[in-house]
């Protein structure tokens, strides 16, 4: 009798970790069908709720509440990508003087912001300001049961409050894609040349020998993947938050932390297919 | 026109952040100190931390070492990969890998606890019985912050080289040998320390910045929603404002 607890106990724990895993991977299937049917239904939103997604995008791009005050989204991401630009700058300057060629700091900012910094920040950008925020809207409506009731009116749900939002964060993402590229530049350029004291002249020479326009269109193709990919993981977790005022709280932290973490793999996805082995750079021409 | 309250209100925020963080720090130094809170919330963190830390570093760092050896490889320096994997890892993707995790999941998680507290007016039950809510919930989450993200940080640095490592080795096709003997070619003790500063600065300013969104959340399930969405934006701007700050002080103080 006394070993048969253990026993016992020891199959309830596996089948709890069972049904967890089983949740788990229910959980990745309801998001899937989710995403599809966000996407599918984009259609409708673009034919039926226009006027919505106009009114969210000029909401995105201003940005709501505390946040407005500040600028709205465009000042934050420029903001963000302004400190990592300077990051470049110090770290590149410092760095390559080491070694004795901190001529090559435009070389560096043409080439790390374009393929790394500025989609990733962009990205990043995206999911705190316009993601959370979606992710808190929608949490609100499901938990005041607003979601129910539109359903009860017969408005398509997923397409009047999901791809809309997801259709409006790929236009806004736009716009904030080139204040991220220029304000990753021009923080590279003015922290090199003004603080560091390097002449104009040599940061330009080896900045515009080495921008490469078709990196600037993939860095850009990215950054719209990314923005689907990141709404459309911010939607979902707004669309089913439960639990009162905390679930809305803990579905914003659980929709950064997943959306986070989408973000990096696509980066990392589209530039090793893009640039492969290779690489896609010549130095000596 | 806009009314004096609208420009007025981010100023008496700012106010009221320094003020609340002044009175942590003070407070942090008076007995009694809620350990069981203390250990309850880095465990909290940690737990909610690791997963994504791990997720998160190891992209991250293949996708710098990745272009930073086509770099190399180009210059004919592909030997040294490892110093350019373990400078990119410690002095600059550790820390910002743990920014990204600490304001992302810990300090949102912390917030909307928080936040709910404060919407279900505990805060105002703890102040009634004669509990200051600053020195028995604020201090430990931000202690907790604190050591939890200077943890991190060598976790993800770690993981980051070991990363490096097999991506470097086997994709790229470095010499093993010549990586890790390029490892410590350009960053040592110092940079590792800074690595581990900004850590412990970057939580700490990630718990405060959350402690105070949880407790001026006004405004019902939206309220909270949207306390946390400013918790995430503004903690990573100041969070890239420290580092940048940080790292010139660091090279400047090395010259």
């Amino acid at each position: 009798m006394s070993q048969n607890i253990p026993v016992r106990q020891g199959v309830k724990r596996l089948r709890h970790m069972a049904s967890g895993v089983a949740g788990g991977w229910n959980q990745v299937g309801t998001q899937v069908a989710f995403y599809a049917k966000t996407i599918a239904e984009t259609r409708t939103a673009f034919s039926r709720y226009k006027k919505e997604m106009l009114r969210l995008v000029a909401q995105m791009s201003l940005g709501t509440g505390a946040l407005a005050v500040i600028g709205g989204t465009v000042v934050i991401v420029g903001f963000l990508t302004l400190s990592t630009g300077a990051v470049i700058a110090v770290q590149g300057y410092n760095q390559l003087s080491g070694i004795g060629v901190e001529a090559m700091t435009g070389f560096i900012s043409a080439y790390v912001n374009v393929r790394i910094i500025s989609p990733a920040v962009a990205g990043i950008g995206l999911a705190a300001t316009i993601g959370a925020g979606t992710t808190a809207q929608l949490g609100a409506m499901r938990i005041a049961e607003e979601i129910d009731a539109l359903e009860v009116m017969a408005v398509r749900s997923v397409a009047y409050l999901a791809s809309t939002r997801v259709v409006a964060g790929v236009v806004v993402v736009i716009p904030l894609y080139c204040v991220a590229v220029l304000c990753a530049f021009l923080a590279a350029r003015f922290g090199t040349t003004g603080i560091y004291g390097q002449s104009t002249g040599v940061y330009d020479h080896y900045f515009n020998t080495f921008l490469n326009a078709t990196d600037l269109i993939w860095s850009f193709f990215t950054v719209l993947i990314v923005a689907v990919a990141v709404m459309l993981v911010h939607t979902f977790y707004g669309f089913t938050a439960s639990g009162g005022p905390a679930g809305v709280g803990e579905a914003v932290g659980h929709a950064v932390r997943t959306s986070l973490i989408v973000l990096v793999f696509v980066v990392l996805a589209i530039s090793l297919s893009v640039y492969g082995q290779s690489g896609n750079f010549n130095l000596s021409g | 026109m806009v009314s004096s309250d609208t420009v007025t209100k981010p100023l008496r925020a700012i106010g009221e952040f320094f003020a609340m963080a002044l009175d942590t720090f003070v407070l942090m130094f008076k007995p009694p100190f809620a350990w069981r809170e203390f250990l309850l919330q880095s465990w909290f963190v940690a737990r909610v931390s690791i997963f994504p830390t791990l997720l998160l570093t190891i992209p991250f760092t293949v996708l710098v070492v990745f272009t930073l050896n086509i770099l190399l490889v180009e210059f004919g320096a592909a030997d040294f990969s490892g110093t350019g994997a373990a400078t990119a890892s410690v002095t600059q993707i550790g820390p910002v890998v743990t920014v990204l995790v600490v304001a992302g999941t810990g300090a949102t998680a912390m917030c909307a606890d928080l936040g709910a507290r404060t919407i279900r007016e505990e805060l105002d039950v703890l102040r009634v019985m004669g509990v200051n809510p600053i020195h028995r919930l604020v201090v430990p989450r931000v202690l907790a912050a604190t050591v939890v993200a200077a943890s991190l940080v060598s976790l993800v640095t770690i993981v980051g080289m070991a990363g490096s490592f097999v991506f470097a080795v086997f994709v790229q096709h470095v010499t093993p040998g010549a990586f890790v003997a390029g490892l410590t070619l350009l960053t040592g003790l110092p940079d590792v320390v800074l690595g581990l500063v900004k850590g412990a600065l970057f939580g700490m300013a990630a718990g405060l910045i959350a402690c105070y969104k949880g407790i001026s959340v006004g405004g019902g399930p939206q309220g909270v929603g949207n306390a946390v969405n400013e918790t995430v934006v503004y903690s990573f701007m100041a969070l890239f404002v420290i580092n940048i700050v940080a790292t010139a002080v660091f090279y400047t103080s090395l010259q």
